[in-house]
């Protein structure tokens, strides 16, 4: 790998930090604003699923790895969706 | 090459037949495991409070503050790791003992800080037996701690293996698996933070 190739992935890692810092506050200043709860709770997971995104492509590189990886990756988050809608469902029909 | 699998160059017997090298693909299945591990207690939470209406009640309080501060604290360790494999790739070999050190730095910092938070609530007389929300915020954040000791002492590992050169020219690339891991870790409390603290 080049030096340039190199300064310039230490760029890309500070500019994720500095997503990720401000995602994180972000999440924070929300969590404490005066709107209805179902929003937030959506909003703010819907940032930590950014964050982890952000993580899992650029600092683990499956942006730019084998499409295996990502397989690895992603198939036990169906698995444990699949389980977790099975149990959730047992709740909504109790509702 | 990308940079991700330039960590393993120099080491062809290392690669399996998919293409991917067989340690990095052995960390993949091995987090996926963990993925599993995680995301079930996180449902199992998820369900429980969906069950009270009042979660967690008056007396389930936690500092956001120093749960902000410790989710900074993580942020930052893995951006230093990361970095710590950008200079690998630079050659910099005191560089990467450098970043490696500000990891496990911030990961003893991340746990003193929990340390901190949790005996603020044993000083309080507040228990996993206490409620179900404290079983599960002790449940929950105490296998994440362990993780992250884990993830302490396997840096710590890489770091002495950079003192010996002839070693470290054939397993660099652990730098990259604990990499891999401590990413792993930062992205467990990425989701515990907001569901403990902030909702």
């Amino acid at each position: 790998m080049t030096q340039m190739t190199t300064a310039s992935s230490s760029r890309t890692y500070l500019v994720i930090w500095c997503w990720l810092a401000g995602l994180m506050l972000l999440s924070v200043v929300l969590s404490a604003l005066p709107i209805a709860k179902a929003t937030v709770v959506l909003l703010v997971l819907l940032l930590s699923t950014v964050k982890a995104l952000l993580v899992a492509l650029y600092y683990m590189h499956l942006k730019i790895d084998r499409r295996l990886l990502a397989f690895v990756a992603v198939f036990p988050l169906v698995l444990i969706s699949l389980a977790t809608l099975l149990v959730l469902s047992s709740y909504l029909v109790r509702l | 090459m990308s940079q991700a699998a330039t960590a393993s160059e120099g080491h062809p017997s290392l690669y399996s037949a998919t293409g991917v090298a067989s340690n990095k693909l052995g960390m993949w299945v091995f987090l996926a495991s963990e993925v599993m591990f995680f995301t079930g207690l996180l449902a199992a939470y998820i369900v429980l409070r969906m069950g009270h209406p009042a979660w967690p009640g008056s007396e389930g309080h936690l500092s956001v503050p120093m749960g902000t501060l410790n989710t900074f604290v993580l942020i930052c360790s893995s951006m230093t790791i990361v970095m710590a494999l950008a200079a690998l790739h630079d050659g910099k070999i005191g560089v990467v003992r450098r970043w490696l050190l500000a990891t496990v730095g911030l990961g003893s910092l991340f746990l003193v800080i929990k340390g901190i938070e949790y005996s603020a609530k044993f000083s309080h007389h507040i228990f996993p037996s206490s409620s179900i929300f404290w079983s599960c915020y002790f449940t929950l954040t105490g296998f994440h701690a362990l993780h992250v000791l884990g993830g302490i002492i396997f840096n710590l590992w890489v770091w002495q293996l950079t003192f010996k050169t002839a070693v470290w020219e054939r397993r660099s690339h652990f730098l990259e698996l604990a990499g891999l891991y401590w990413h792993f870790v930062d992205i467990v409390w990425i989701f515990l933070f907001p569901l403990l603290y902030l909702l």
